[in-house]
Parts: C-alpha cells; sequence; structure tokens
C-alpha cells in the first residue's frame, strides 16, 4: 500500500498543474495579505474604550425587537438574537473586549475563505485520478499487476485524501507565517467565544482555528469524495469535475431555497456538511442535530465508496 | 497434463518431436471459455494450452477476437463461462497469484507520457513484489534503451515505447509472456529485434509466450504453434511446420497448353481447386498422387516441362484457412 500511494503521489507531482495549483494557493493568500495590511483601517483597533455601554444597548434593541415581534419573529432571526445577546452579556461579565486588535489569529481566520479553493483543487484532483487513467490508456497496464482492484482504487482515495490535506497544511503554515509577520502575535491571548445549546464556552484561538479549518473541509472532503465515485464509475473526468463544482457553488443555495418550502432538504448532502451551523449560526431547517448531520454526511459518504468500488472492481476494462 | 493430451487429441495429430515434450509444464490453460457483451458472443468456447519454453501465436482477421482472449487471460475482463489457469492459479478466483506470472501488453504499451521511462519502470516496479533498482537497470539494457531511459516517455519514438512496453513486463521476471501485437508499428529492424528476444525469453529463460499479430510471415519465424481464431472461434491450431505444408502439398506444372491441361484435370478431379497462369497450373496434391497425374497428362497429350513443389507461405495457408473455415473474415478495425 505505501509503495501505492507512492506511486499515485508521484503522479501527481510529476504534473506541472499541480504546482499551479498550490502556487495560486500562495498567492491569493499573499494578495490577501496585503490587501488587509493597506486597507486603512487595516490593523488598527477600533477606539472606543465605552465598549461595554455598546453591547448594553445592543442587547436591549435586540431584546425590544424580540418582543414587539412577538410570535412574527422567524425561527432563525430569533435564534440569531438569542445568541447574539448571550455573547454580548458574557463579553460584558467577563470583561472580554470585542474589540481585538487585528493579529495573526484574525489573518489565519480570515484566509479560511481560500479552503474553497483548497477544496477546488482537491476536486480537480479526485476527479481526474481514475478517469485519466482511462484516457491516458495507462489503466491496462496498471490493472495486471497482482495487486486487487480494491487495493489500487484503495490507495488512489487515500492519496486525494493526502493532497487535500497538504493543501490545507499549505494554507494554514503560510497563513500563520505571513499574518505572524504582517500583523503579529496579540499581547495577551484572547480565547474565543463560541455558543452552543444555549451556553457560552471560551477556547483558546489556536485550537478554536484548527477545528474551524477542520470543520469547513468536511464540505469540501464529501465533494472531493463525489467526485473520485464519479470519477470511477464513469471514467469521465469532465463530467468528475465539472458536476461536483457546480454543486460546490450550488448545492448549499439550491438546498437552502427547498428547505424554505420542504422539510426533507434536511436530508440533503449540503444542508448537513457545513457543521458550523451548530456553533455559529442557525441550522438550516429546525429540528436538525450535530449528530444527525454527522450520520447523514457517513451514510452519503459511504454510499459514495460502496458505489466508487463496486462499480471499478467489476468493471470489464476495455479502454 | 490432461488437458495438453486432450488439445493434440482435438487436432487428431500424429506424435512428433514437439509433442513428446508434453509432459513438461503446461503454463496456460484456457478452458472453454466464452464471452458474451451485451448479448453477442465475441468469443466462443476458446480452449487451449501453451507450455514452456513455447512460443504460441494467435492469429486472426481484424476483429476476430485475439485482445478479447487476451484481456480475459489478464483479468482485465470478466469471463462469462469457463475458466483460465495460470500454473494451475485460476484467473478468476485467485487473480493476484495468477497475474503475478504474467508479463503483458495489450494492445499498445501507454504509459504515462509526463514521466521518464525509469520512473514509470519504478512505477510498475513498486507493484510487484521484489523488484530491485539492479533488476530495472538490467531490464532496461536488455532491451536496449540504457541512452534514454532518463527522457520523459512523451519524447520517445513508437519503436521506443514499444521497448519500453516489454521491459515493463519482463520486470518481475514472469513466466508468461503475453504481447499483444507487439511489432505494431515497428521497422523492419524493430521487428527482427523483438522476434530474436522472444525466441531468446522462450528458448533460454523457459518462458511461455503468447503472440497475437497480424504479420503473418512474422508468426511463420517466431511460433513454434499457431492458433487461428476467426469471429471469436478457434479454428485451427497446430504445430508451425505441419500448418504451413498442411498434408497436401501445391504443385506447379509447366505445360504448353495449360487450358487443355485444367479442362483435363477438372474432369479427373472435380474438387480441387486449380488455378492457371500462362504456362503452368497449379494444384494441391499428396505426392503419392504425383505419378498418377503425370500419367493423365500423358495420355490426354500435354507436354509436361517441369513439375515443381511449391512451398506454401503461412499467409496464403491463413487466407485458405480462413476463407474455407469462416467465410470471409470480416474488414473491421478497432474503434479506439
Ligand atoms: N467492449 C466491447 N463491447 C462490444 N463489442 C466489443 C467490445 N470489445 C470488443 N468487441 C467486439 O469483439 C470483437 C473482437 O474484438 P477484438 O478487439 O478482440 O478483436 P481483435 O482480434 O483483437 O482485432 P484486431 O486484429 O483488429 O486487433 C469485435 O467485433 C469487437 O467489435
Ligand atoms: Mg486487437
Amino acid at each position: 500500500m505505501p509503495g501505492l500511494i507512492q506511486n499515485e503521489w508521484m503522479k501527481i507531482f510529476r504534473r506541472p498543474g499541480t504546482y499551479v495549483m498550490i502556487g495560486l494557493l500562495l498567492i491569493m493568500t499573499t494578495v490577501a495579505g496585503a490587501f488587509i495590511k493597506y486597507q486603512e483601517s487595516g490593523g488598527t483597533v477600533p477606539d472606543n474604550t465605552e465598549w461595554k455601554r455598546g453591547l448594553q444597548t445592543q442587547n436591549e434593541s435586540y431584546q425590544k425587537q424580540l418582543e414587539e415581534m412577538g410570535e412574527m419573529v422567524p425561527r432563525d432571526m430569533k435564534e440569531q438574537y438569542q445568541r447574539e445577546i448571550a455573547l454580548n452579556k458574557y463579553r460584558i461579565q467577563h470583561d472580554i473586549s470585542p474589540n481585538e486588535e487585528y493579529s495573526i489569529w484574525g489573518f489565519v481566520s480570515d484566509t479560511s475563505q481560500l479552503i474553497e479553493f483548497a477544496g477546488l483543487f482537491t476536486i480537480i484532483i479526485a476527479g481526474g485520478i481514475v478517469a485519466s487513467e482511462f484516457t491516458w490508456g495507462t489503466i491496462k497496464l496498471l490493472l495486471i499487476r497482482p495487486i486487487k482492484r480494491v487495493k489500487i482504487l484503495g490507495a488512489k482515495y487515500i492519496t486525494v485524501i493526502l493532497f487535500g490535506l497538504m493543501l490545507l497544511a499549505v494554507l494554514f503554515g503560510y497563513s500563520a507565517l505571513l499574518g505572524g509577520l504582517l500583523f503579529g502575535f496579540p499581547e495577551k491571548a484572547i480565547p474565543y467565544l463560541y455558543y452552543y445549546n444555549g451556553t457560552v464556552q471560551e477556547q483558546s484561538m489556536g485550537l478554536h482555528l484548527i477545528a474551524y479549518y477542520g470543520l469547513k473541509s468536511i464540505n469540501m472532503l464529501m465533494l472531493a469524495t463525489m467526485a473520485f465515485m464519479i470519477s470511477a464509475v464513469f471514467r469521465n473526468s469532465s463530467l468528475a469535475i465539472g458536476l461536483s463544482l457546480f454543486l460546490m457553488f450550488m448545492g448549499g443555495q439550491v438546498t437552502r431555497l427547498i428547505a424554505m418550502k420542504y422539510d426533507w432538504a434536511k436530508y440533503s448532502l449540503f444542508a448537513n456538511t457545513d457543521l458550523l451551523q451548530y456553533y455559529e449560526g442557525v441550522p438550516m431547517v429546525q429540528g436538525m442535530t450535530l449528530g444527525f448531520s454527522i450520520m447523514n454526511i457517513l451514510i452519503y459518504f459511504l454510499l459514495f465508496q460502496v458505489l466508487a468500488f463496486y462499480v471499478f472492481n467489476k468493471r470489464d476494462v476495455s479502454a | 497434463m490432461i488437458p495438453a493430451l486432450k488439445t493434440s487429441a482435438k487436432n487428431g495429430q500424429s506424435i512428433t518431436s514437439w509433442e513428446e515434450d508434453e509432459y513438461m509444464d503446461t503454463l496456460v490453460e484456457i478452458q472453454d471459455v466464452t464471452k458474451v457483451i451485451k448479448g453477442r458472443t465475441i468469443i466462443d468456447s476458446v480452449s487451449f494450452d501453451v507450455k514452456k519454453g513455447e512460443v504460441f501465436g494467435f492469429l486472426g482477421p481484424n476483429g476476430a477476437g485475439k485482445t478479447t482472449t487476451i484481456r480475459m487471460l489478464v483479468g482485465l475482463i470478466g469471463i462469462t463461462s469457463g475458466d483460465i489457469k495460470i500454473l494451475g492459479s485460476s484467473i478468476k478466483t485467485d487473480f493476484e497469484k495468477a497475474v503475478s506470472h504474467i508479463g503483458a501488453i495489450v494492445e499498445n504499451p501507454e504509459m504515462y507520457k509526463f514521466l521518464s521511462g525509469y520512473q514509470n519502470l519504478i512505477h510498475y516496479a513498486r507493484m510487484s513484489k521484489g523488484v530491485t533498482k539492479e533488476k530495472i537497470d538490467e531490464t532496461v539494457e536488455l532491451i536496449g534503451l540504457t541512452d534514454r531511459i532518463h527522457d520523459k516517455v512523451r519524447t520517445y519514438s513508437l519503436g521506443m515505447r514499444q521497448r519500453l512496453g516489454l521491459a515493463q513486463c519482463l520486470l518481475h521476471d514472469p513466466q508468461i509472456l503475453v504481447l499483444d501485437e507487439p511489432t505494431n508499428g515497428l521497422d523492419p529492424a524493430g521487428i527482427r529485434e523483438i522476434r530474436d528476444h522472444l525466441r531468446m525469453l522462450a528458448r533460454d529463460r523457459d518462458m511461455a509466450v503468447i503472440v497475437s499479430s497480424h504479420l503473418l510471415s512474422e508468426m511463420e519465424m517466431m511460433c513454434d504453434r499457431i492458433g487461428i481464431i476467426q469471429n471469436g472461434k478457434l479454428i485451427d491450431v497446430q504445430h508451425i511446420n505441419d500448418f504451413v505444408q498442411g498434408n497436401e502439398k501445391v504443385y506447379e506444372v509447366e505445360v504448353d497448353d495449360p487450358d487443355k491441361a485444367q479442362r483435363m484435370l477438372k474432369s479427373i478431379y472435380p474438387e480441387l481447386p486449380i488455378q492457371v497462369t500462362e504456362n503452368s497450373v497449379f494444384l494441391p496434391l499428396v505426392r503419392d498422387g504425383i505419378p498418377e497425374m503425370i500419367k493423365e497428362f500423358v495420355r490426354t497429350d500435354v507436354k509436361i516441362f517441369a513439375v515443381r513443389e511449391v512451398t506454401k507461405t503461412l499467409e496464403d495457408r491463413f487466407l485458405e484457412v480462413t476463407e474455407f473455415k469462416g467465410g470471409a473474415g470480416h474488414a473491421r478495425t478497432d474503434s479506439k
């Protein structure tokens, strides 16, 4: 197995396209850094010593709105307000100012937007890793080795995952490096606050960001798995990449639209891949829980894998 | 042992020297193999064996089913019914073991063009057990690609790619080589080289070699036995010399009046295919029939200047067999 993964890794890194992907990721991070740095309000702290009073008024206005609207208030708005109120109260009680200095953590958190690009590149690799062997005609020589097809496909999938992790590591590492250089470390460690199940909790910034990256990558992981499955089943990399990218950009929106009218939208993959909704926002459909989403993700994952492995194992190879 | 005997019985041949070796190991057994794709029977009950040290030629017109048979042999496609055994292991149920004895090229040996020849070999070496760096170098040396092995495959000529393909299947020291049209696209020198390689491998390393080819004259020079396949059916398996010569030979009789000779022959041997040229007639005959034929010529007053035996080439024989047994072959090429 290590040899097989080594082979796949070699086939990825002997192609110039791969370096273009990594280069683009680095360039985008750099541009983001430069942009934030030279933006006027960039690195400065909002000059507001009266922040406690500010939060107090904010809370009062939220409270008032909720009371005025009463039963009319939409569910997600209500939950959003409750969350804000709880976080503000916690800040006032524990003396944690919302006006943090923009630092390395802020930057790493901002560049987490670029995970979408890391995902996009992983999807491109996943969509090609099986289908390309068919278009190159090399599948014949690959499958007449004394190795079961299941193992060959397994090595390919693991390689895709490793490639995705590598891109994430590059993004995280480079962002941290660049953020540290451009914006420096904060003077005192500021905890990250999150609201889950009606209570507010503290977490260290570094840990929070790693978890944040991890949760944000689930969507990408699932889309890459789907691209891999399409690649193995239909032997067509354009289809695999095209469909997965389309769903990456549209899947969430479409599910959100359906969710406004129908409850079953909660079974859609895209209603569940964003686990951050349970910590930072409002679940897409009322009644969804973290456990439900994890279950859903697992079922989709198994479905993709079973399809890919079953078809690839049975297929007559006459490319 | 038994299937080997079955083959000889089927072909109804007398014991000749190669058959005495039949107790040597049979490395490949193809047992009543059938392949149906979308309701069409592409391979129909094909059986044959290949032994150690033997070069087996697989011959047939375009679309006959050579590549399909080879694909089943190396496990690229499933077998609808029947079985294929490699050193006793079934390719169906014991794929890893069976295929570890095979080195193969199926159609063109497509390699990773963005890798160098050497990297390609490393890639395949990692997929078989116990292939060392020395072994790779040795193989590269053997197929004569040392100068260019570190260049990208993209820059290789067709002949160099064929050589690399050959290197790829020799890496793990297989006992069986399966080559689908290995001389495809090679110049005469390249063809000759491949031929010599194969003969050498079969003889010196005691490998079993299965080759398919369109170049019939090639088969004649490199194969010990020939199997002819047409429309998915194996219609003949013969030792090369028996195959080329058959029981009958063709004789050319040089005469003063070929037309008269033909009329006379037609009346006596109405079955025989007789050909006429400007000053000779050609007819197939067994040796013992010659005096009788000459007598008839003399009786009808046809002057004979010469009677010569015409040695048939494999090509003549091939066309003869395929036309006679299976009707005209399809002129179909692979659509890939
Ligand atoms: N995947 C497939 N689906 C349908 N028909 C197929 C498939 N593969 C092969 N065939 C058919 O099977 C027959 C045998 O094809 P095959 O490629 O084995 O011929 P071949 O003897 O190798 O011919 P050639 O000398 O042209 O290489 C052909 O009629 C071909 O059209
Ligand atoms: Mg063919």
